[in-house]
């Protein structure tokens, strides 16, 4: 029992600290998007150049934004609730309810995982571009998706590992979180 | 099993798991996976990640962690401090000068950017410590910045007439031009309301002191400065675009980096405010576009079983309705679902549904767009779920309680509905701007 506690433990701590990392790196992707739409809208219209990549090249980032920093949002409880009944419980009843309620968050996340990676298996297989004058590959996208939506899965299994912590009234992360 | 129950059947199933206060997209995203799989079979597993891909191609959206991100940087850029003082001086001696100024402050930040949260974060963090401090009732107060911050949404630019035009298929640019003079009309009956209200019940909004309001004239006009920042990046972002110079999702890039320059100008741009804008953009930006993720996969099932033409059987053929009644069945079901789905889940779900069906029975798809703006703003605002009211209870001075701020918007309400009827009575109110262009 007590190594499985460790083990626990342990999860929780890398998890959490990866999907924080990985987080922080999306952040920054708002200046991509920006600095992208701005060249194209700078490179038309002064010198007359029509760059045809940099709105497709801002699709690709907010995609990867929000997939990738989903992880680090779930973890910072930012993720919105209909709160009516919810705001009313304990912090415990809160985690009790998480606890069984995470099947719906995780039966989800598993099917956008199979879909995903079904997805990408066949972009790699017919070497999958975007119809388009950039005509990009869709490989790389596809994989950071996947990427994300495993980050995303393994926040929810650590978020649930605090949840039935909580609700047993066992702290998992002893030291600040 | 026919349609009609498995369409009821997966609403009920939303409601009943939303209660359990799980995050609305693992509801939304779970209960649509859940009939694709039951419906379709194991091939339907993949759904759920086609509506990435439908996602994908909606760019319009870029707008969206772009007007978050700008919203927080005005915020913080101190350009709202000024306007608050501008306002303050030039409208605090008359009787609830302040509330009235208030509004006029929300409508230049909603002219700024296309989300409620920005008037928000600025009426609760400037405004309303002010209105407090110079005993103004809180009830009142705490209804004005809810309601003047839901403006954002209607005058444009506004990030929800985005998303309706891409559901819709019809133009940005003349659905933000539709929003203009309906948002307009909408300000100045709140202004009427306040005014009217603080004549009948002075101790409501005393006015400022004459003492504190005495300036020369030329340091008032000065004042007036506070202006000129924010009509520059109105006419940056949304003029560019109407004007036709930017693209939709280069012009909230030109913003977004306006914003920026201005907060560089004022040097309130440091380190720890470009971190917390930062991480809060990512935040909104996640739980905006894994709602609409999850809400898409739900529009696509929905769409599979045919609810278009269950819906349409429904109104016209079942119940026999006439045209205005089906309209107004619409945005009373709109109301109804509001109180439970969040404003962004129920445009991508219900939207593909009614605006075929508005376009049949003979009505303008731009128009049918404000009147779902407006009706999304009463239920940004009516509990129980209502994320304006959310945020003000994240936002407000602690003694500002819940049922303080339940209380503060049933008048603000009613007005809103006023301004809803207006419009469904006089389409021209919002159709008028953009057949000019």
């Amino acid at each position: 029992m007590q190594s499985a506690a460790k083990i626990i433990r342990a999860y929780v701590k890398y998890v959490d600290y990866f999907s924080v990392k990985a987080g922080r790196v999306a952040m920054y992707a708002i200046f991509l998007m920006i600095g992208t739409l701005l060249l194209g809208a700078i490179s038309r219209n002064i010198i007359n150049l029509p760059l045809s990549w940099t709105v497709e090249l801002a699709q690709f980032t907010i995609t990867a934004y929000y997939l990738v920093g989903g992880a680090y949002s779930l973890q910072q409880g930012a993720h919105v609730r209909m709160d009516l009944i919810y705001a009313r419980f304990s912090e415990r009843t809160k985690a009790k309810w998480d606890s069984v309620t995470s099947a719906c968050l995780l039966g989800y996340l598993v099917c956008l995982l199979i879909g995903s990676i079904s997805s990408t298996m066949y972009a790699i297989e017919y070497g999958q571009r975007k119809f388009s004058q950039w005509n990009p590959s869709l490989i790389p996208i596809k994989v950071i998706m996947v990427a994300g939506i495993i980050l995303m899965l393994l926040q929810a299994i650590s978020v649930l590992f605090k949840d039935i912590a909580k609700a047993r009234g066992v702290n998992l992360t002893a030291e600040k979180s | 099993m026919s349609y009609e129950a498995i369409a009821i059947l997966m609403f009920a199933a939303m409601l009943l798991l939303m209660l359990t206060g799980q995050r609305v997209f693992a509801v939304i995203g779970f209960v649509a996976a859940s009939a694709a799989l039951l419906l379709y079979g194991e091939g339907a597993i993949e759904m759920p990640f086609n509506a990435a891909f439908k996602l994908f191609n909606w760019y319009p959206l870029l707008t969206l962690p772009l007007f978050i991100y700008m919203g927080y940087i005005l915020s913080e850029s101190g350009i709202a401090d000024d306007l608050y003082r501008m306002f303050h001086v030039w409208f605090g001696g008359l009787k609830g000068g302040l509330a009235v100024g208030t509004i006029g402050l929300m409508i230049v930040i909603s002219a700024m950017n296309g989300l409620s949260v920005a008037g928000m974060a600025i009426g609760a963090s400037i405004a309303l410590p002010e209105m407090l401090r110079r005993g103004y009732d809180k009830i009142m107060i705490t209804g004005v910045v809810q309601a003047g911050s839901s403006l954002g949404i209607l005058v444009p630019p506004s990030v929800v007439l985005v998303l309706y035009g891409m559901i819709a298929r019809q133009p940005v640019s003349k659905l933000w031009l539709a929003g203009v003079f309906p948002g307009l009309m909408m300000a100045a009956l709140f202004i009427i309301y306040i005014v009217v209200r603080c004549k009948l019940q002075p101790h409501l909004g005393p006015a400022v002191s004459f003492e504190e309001r005495d300036m020369p004239l030329t340091e008032k006009l000065k004042l007036l400065r506070a202006g000129i920042i924010p009509f520059l990046i109105f006419f940056l972002m949304t003029g560019l675009f109407v004007l036709g110079i930017t693209s939709l999702v280069e012009s909230s890039a030109v913003g977004a980096t306006a914003a920026t320059l201005a907060a560089l100008v004022k040097r309130r741009l440091n380190k720890q405010v470009m971190e917390e804008t930062m991480r809060k953009t990512l935040h909104i930006s996640c739980m905006f576009m894994w709602i609409i993720l999850a809400a898409l996969c739900f529009g696509a099932v929905f769409d599979g079983i045919g609810a278009v033409r269950a819906i349409e059987s429904l109104f016209i053929t079942k119940w026999d309705l006439t045209p205005w009644q089906v309209l107004i069945m619409m945005q009373l079901s709109y109301l109804f679902m509001g109180t439970f789905l969040d404003d962004t889940a129920m445009l991508v779900i219900v939207a593909p549904l009614y605006v075929p069906l508005v376009i049949v029975l003979g009505f303008d798809p731009i128009w049918y767009g404000i009147l779902y703006t407006i009706t999304c703003q009463i239920a940004y605002m009516t509990p129980p779920f209502g994320y304006n009211l959310f945020l003000m209870r994240a936002m407000a001075p602690p003694e500002i309680s819940i049922i303080d701020i339940y209380k503060s918007i049933i008048p603000f309400v009613l007005v809103m509905t006023f301004a809803l009827i207006l419009v469904m009575a006089f389409p021209q109110i919002a159709l008028w701007l953009p057949a000019q262009f």
